[in-house]
């Protein structure tokens, strides 16, 4: 395990790990027109990563299986830039790929036991800077892909939308000021 | 059987707004005395103010036009529906959110509605360091009298405090932190504590219910989902603006609009980008320079009663001395959003420990912190994509650790089992004889800390000095005849305070000199 967080600590993902992982990755690219969605390998990843990051088996938490937070994620990348995205993408690879080689697993994070997936995440937390990064990007999407879900969020208490239930009434637009009001035409 | 009074209800005004599926194919070709680029705090204000003064005013949305009926309570789907880049605009690093609306109505739409007028000690460093004596506390007062009147400001009452901020005030206090309520520009709040993804029932006072309905009672023509591109210029003047509207298919239309006076109040990232676009008015080199922005966390501390932060005002009580804010200065506002926000706001673990922290949910004690930071970033266009250069800067980290020492400490005087740090890596402090030792272990770099700016400012700096500054006292570009700037942008330091009460002063008073030209 000392040798596994050193190496952590002391390789550079992008000048070093990353030059060593990315010729290994096979996954395919984006085809044009859907690379503002997850690639079934990246949501082969998120499944993974997800099942250990929130492991709502046996808890009062809906259960992951239920909520769609692969679609929520979705969603997001249709928001982000051209340039944003292929990062993303990039950083997903990383972290998938990144296994092979940081801790000597010799294989991608989704065949990882889930022990070990979990130590995964911990050690990429703390890393270095771009592992910071990713790993807080892919904890990022899952929770914003999960708890966006009304339902997963009334679990612990989150009252979610209320005014139309309680059909509460809209004020309207405010009276215009009332020592301001627009002069009257002369007629 | 009596007859009830009535109650004769003064009229609404109605909000009438083109979007781009109104505009002709063809496009569309506007006169008018007035084009105003941007909707929102200052753009809206200034839209009024000189409509009522009786000049042809058109305003330049490049947002969508959402009604309020339209609001979904979802901050998920809000993003998507009312911020920019859908909630997903970062600095540079991809390590600070920035969040900002885009829509009608702008920012206004999406906050938390808190007021706070900027504080009379940063107003008077502006008069001394950037030749600003106008904008004086004294010169401001009525400015800020009259929007506070206009947009119902007024601090919350008893029934508006909610065990959260009634809890973290009462930790202030023990601790002799200055606290009190909260102001925010809203009508008999119905505390559903929604703010953030826009109120659905108006009672936020925002401009999509306020001064845009009444400068569109007054004449003005508004156009949503329309981007000012690029200016015509000729000597020193903007005669035209070239913008496009884009419809529901995707199918582009020129929006030109000729205009004597141009008002750019696009907010501290698009103004400056746009300005840079036409390569107008940077003789100074500042254009998009001095960027600021209140770099913001939340700070969570478990209770042992059910708190429930996010029910209520969504912000209620504030704690920090804003009176004199200087190096070290912070400001705490006790609020939270649900467990969407928590997740995002705070490492709460992984695993079983991530499953404890969010089936604690309603346990948290929230508050947002901010601090007084210095103009160290900037924005620019990179290849066609838009950059915010921003870090925490070393200077300001010791005002972040105030903040979350200052929480810290209220939290466990508020009762409080433990507290959790808006770091990246899970930070737990158990005991409040922790709470110094632990933030001063913490060091400043780039992901390790979860943050988030609610309010970009200071890329156009105002001041007296052409050589230092890129627009003027009267909020007139230096070395143009005919162009202002409204918005945050011109200020030349942060205020600590949220700003959009200064912005709506600000505005009603640069709009007084605007008008003034004829």
């Amino acid at each position: 395990m000392k040798l596994y967080r050193r190496t952590f600590t002391k390789l550079s993902i992008l000048s070093g790990t990353g030059a060593l992982v990315l010729p290994a990755c096979q996954g395919e690219p984006p085809a044009m027109g859907e690379a503002a969605k997850l690639t079934p390998d990246e949501r082969v990843l998120i499944e993974r990563f997800a099942e250990v990051y929130i492991p709502t088996a046996g808890t009062n938490l809906k259960p992951l299986a239920e909520v769609p937070y692969l679609d929520n994620i979705d969603r997001i990348l249709e928001r982000l830039d051209g340039a944003t995205l292929d990062e993303v993408h990039t950083g997903l690879k990383l972290f998938d790929y990144g296994s092979i080689v940081l801790g000597f697993h010799l294989t991608r994070f989704g065949n990882l036991s889930p022990e070990d997936r979990l130590e995964y995440i911990i050690d990429w937390t703390h890393g270095g800077e771009t592992q910071r990064a990713i790993a807080g990007v892919l904890k990022s999407f899952v929770a914003f892909g999960y708890w966006q879900d009304v339902g997963a969020a009334q679990r612990v208490g989150y009252q979610g939308p209320v005014s139309d239930e309680a059909k509460i009434v809209s004020l309207g637009n405010a009276p215009m000021p009332v020592d301001q009001a627009q002069p009257e035409t002369p007629t | 059987m009596t007859d009830v009074p009535q109650i004769e209800e003064p009229a609404q005004p109605v909000l009438r707004v083109q979007t781009p599926d109104e505009v002709p194919a063809a496009g569309l070709k506007l006169d008018a005395d007035v084009v105003i680029i941007g909707s929102g705090a200052s753009g809206a204000v200034t839209a009024y103010e000189l409509s009522q003064r009786g000049a042809k005013v058109v305003v330049l949305e490049a947002g969508p036009y959402v009604p309020s009926s339209r609001f979904t309570e979802r901050l998920a789907g809000a993003f998507d529906q009312l911020y920019e880049d859908g909630g997903k605009q970062t600095n540079k690093s991809g390590d600070m959110v920035v969040l900002q609306g885009s829509c009608l109505g702008g920012s206004t739409v999406i906050n938390a509605a808190v007021c706070f007028r900027a504080p009379d000690a940063v107003l008077e460093s502006w008069g001394q360091n950037f030749g600003l004596d106008n904008l004086s506390p004294t010169a401001m007062a009525p400015y800020f009298d009259k929007v506070e009147k206009n947009l119902h400001i007024h601090p919350n009452g008893p029934h508006e405090l909610n065990l959260n901020g009634r809890l973290i005030s009462d930790g202030a206090k023990r601790l002799d932190i200055p606290t009190a309520p909260a102001s925010r520009n809203i009508k008999h709040c119905a505390l559903t504590g929604h703010c953030l993804s826009g109120c659905k029932t108006e009672r936020k006072q925002s401009m999509l219910v306020t001064y845009l309905p009444w400068a569109s009672e007054l004449g003005a023509t508004i156009l949503s989902g329309t981007r000012a591109e690029s200016f015509e210029v000729n000597n020193g003047r903007i005669t035209e603006v070239h913008a496009v509207a884009t419809d529901a298919e995707g199918v582009q239309k020129a929006v030109d609009v000729k205009a004597g006076l141009v008002v750019v109040a696009a907010g501290a990232i698009q103004t400056p980008l746009l300005f840079q676009k036409a390569g107008l008015g940077n003789s100074s080199g500042l254009v998009g320079s001095n960027f600021a922005c209140h770099p913001s966390t939340a700070m969570l501390g478990e209770h042992p009663d059910d708190v429930y932060c996010w029910l209520g005002a969504t912000i209620s009580t504030y704690a920090g001395n804003i009176e004199d804010p200087k190096e070290g200065s912070y400001l705490l506002e006790a609020g939270f959003m649900g467990p969407l926000s928590m997740s995002t706001a705070s490492d709460g673990g992984v695993g079983k420990e991530y499953v404890e922290f969010v089936e604690k949910s309603k346990k948290y004690l929230g508050a947002v912190t901010l601090i007084h930071d210095h103009n160290v970033g900037r924005v620019y266009w990179d290849n066609g994509r838009k950059r915010i250069d921003y870090n925490l800067d070393d200077r300001d980290f010791p005002s972040l650790q105030a903040a979350f020492r200052a929480a810290a400490k209220i939290y466990f005087a508020a009762g409080a089992k433990r507290v959790y740090l808006p770091t990246t890596r899970r930070t737990v402090i158990e005991r409040a004889d922790e709470v110094d030792s632990v933030i001063n272990s913490l060091e400043n770099g780039k992901h390790l800390y979860k943050l988030t700016s609610y309010h970009p400012q200071g890329t156009m700096r105002m001041g007296k000095n052409p050589k230092a500054s890129v627009v003027g006292p009267d909020g007139k570009v230096h070395g143009l005849d005919n162009v202002y700037v409204v918005d945050a942008s011109v200020f030349p330091t942060t205020l600590l305070v949220n700003p959009q009460e200064t912005v709506y002063a600000m505005a009603t008073y640069l709009s007084e000199g605007i008008g003034a030209r004829g």
